[in-house]
């Protein structure tokens, strides 16, 4: 009695009749009986049948088979998004890779050639950084202006070493050759004293510095405005003449920016 | 429609996360979605396939899914669009149809002729099942036939049903399972006791 109840159910429950509560009841045993499985397939096979609609043509455990595929779907679908996640970790490592190759090869390139451009201000950038971490102790050690010249002239040092050792990287072409055999000439003046005054220009800014070296520092950089102890750099004389060192800078920063 | 009420209970219990629910609607039309793309991929083991797709494709498009068509109108359309796909990716590649036509499994594919109403065994086989289901509805009971056909050739819900035969709702769901477990009986009785095939037809 009551196995003819469930299928009565289950004949409603085909026909969009069963109410809510007792169709979910059902359908959590239909999940576990194969025989209410086979019934409700039946069903819907005498529903063809009188409507002259295709019959029995899936094969059995068509149903199964979707069943399994789905479960087999969600399975790929978390796989490959997870593949997904790595892909894009690997995308973002590779692409910070190159960025950073091709800058330094750009700032080599500069370095080599001697040119006052973005890898030229890069190189500077980075020798300042050797250059105001071996000055400042000089500087914080002594408040005289002689001191925070030794402090900028080791700076400088630094920063011409680093030049110069870029400028003995001998540039090659896209066959290993080099481009030239004729050695090359050594960091101009105008370049060296660009990459002093940006030295000093951060230093100068720095918050690690003092308000009296910052003070001298600025000074002394407007005191360079007229040109007497160091030759204008290039750049700057090509944006303008009139233009103060660390205006220069900003020009140069300025100049360079369309082009990155 | 009453067809599409029914569907949309079991839609909307898919949505509320019974995949049990989608195993039935799975078993209620795999013979119409397998049929459909059969007219497009002749082989009946590749329109099983992209029947399968289809209704992995409905599945989990079914989010997605508001009612405002009926469950197997949407469902004939995902049917369609993956047999125009695949034939149009056998189109660019006929070759690896051609090895799959010819190194297909000899199981499956004598399986596949039997299954395919075009050819004799299969044409046999949708006669016998139509045979059956006819003669036992000719032998239900005036009443028993008169709900089932109402039902099943009408699409009528069970309440137009009982006003169009003057009796309870409680009676025509009774009727129309009586027809039913009738015309069911006669099917186990044909395929099980003369030929044995009651699991080819679910």
């Amino acid at each position: 009695m009551i196995h003819d109840e469930r299928e009565s159910q289950l004949s409603a429950m085909f026909d969009g009749e069963l109410p809510a509560t007792e169709c979910e009841l059902l359908s959590r045993r239909i999940d576990r009986d194969d025989n209410l499985r086979a019934r409700w397939s039946r069903y819907a096979l005498i529903g063809a049948a009188m409507r002259s609609e295709p019959v029995a043509t899936a094969r059995s455990g068509f149903a199964r088979r979707v069943s399994a595929a789905l479960r087999g779907g969600d399975t790929r679908l978390r796989a490959s998004r997870g593949r997904k996640m790595v892909l894009n970790a690997a995308v973002s490592a590779s692409l910070v890779v190159a960025v950073a190759g091709l800058s330094i090869t750009l700032l080599r390139y500069t370095a080599a050639s001697g040119g006052v451009a973005n890898g030229g201000i890069g190189v500077a950038a980075s020798g300042v950084g050797a250059g105001a971490g071996a000055g400042a102790p000089a500087a914080v050690g002594s408040e005289s202006v002689a001191s925070t010249t030794v402090g900028s002239t080791v700076g400088r040092s630094a920063l011409t070493n680093s030049v110069v050792a870029s400028d003995t990287t001998p540039r090659r072409g896209s066959n290993g050759e080099p481009v030239s055999y004729v050695t090359p000439a050594s960091a101009s003046t105008g370049n060296t004293a660009l990459r002093t005054e940006l030295a000093d220009f951060i230093v100068a800014h720095s918050q690690y510095s003092s308000p009296l070296m910052r003070r001298n520092l600025l000074s002394a950089l407007i005191s360079s405005e007229d040109g007497s102890d160091i030759a204008p750099p290039r750049a700057a004389v090509t944006a303008s003449p009139s233009v103060s060192a660390a205006g220069a800078l900003h020009a140069t920063f300025a100049a360079s920016a369309p082009g990155q | 429609m009453v067809a599409d009420a029914s569907d949309l209970s079991l839609v909307r219990r898919v949505q509320r996360g019974e995949r049990g629910a989608y195993d039935l609607l799975v078993l209620k039309y795999q013979h119409k979605v397998v049929k459909l793309v059969l007219r497009y991929l002749r082989n009946p083991a590749d329109a099983e396939d992209v029947a399968q797709e289809a209704f992995v494709k409905a599945y989990r498009a079914l989010p997605q899914f508001r009612g405002d068509s009926a469950f197997y109108t949407w469902l004939y359309r995902i049917a369609i669009n993956t047999a125009k796909n695949a034939l149009a990716a056998r189109e660019r590649n006929p070759v690896s149809y051609e090895l799959d036509v010819h190194g297909s499994d000899d199981s499956t594919d004598m399986v596949g002729r039997l299954k395919d109403p075009e050819t004799p065994e299969g044409l046999a086989l949708t006669e016998e099942i139509r045979d059956t289901v006819n003669h036992a509805i000719g032998e239900l009971p005036e009443d028993l036939r008169t709900a089932i056909v109402l039902r099943e050739l009408e699409g009528m819900s069970y309440e137009e049903i009982a006003a169009s035969m003057d009796c309870p709702v409680g009676t025509v769901r009774s009727r129309i399972f009586r027809a039913r477990e009738a015309i069911d009986r006669r099917l186990r009785e044909v395929f099980d006791g003369g030929l044995g095939r009651t699991e080819e037809l679910v």
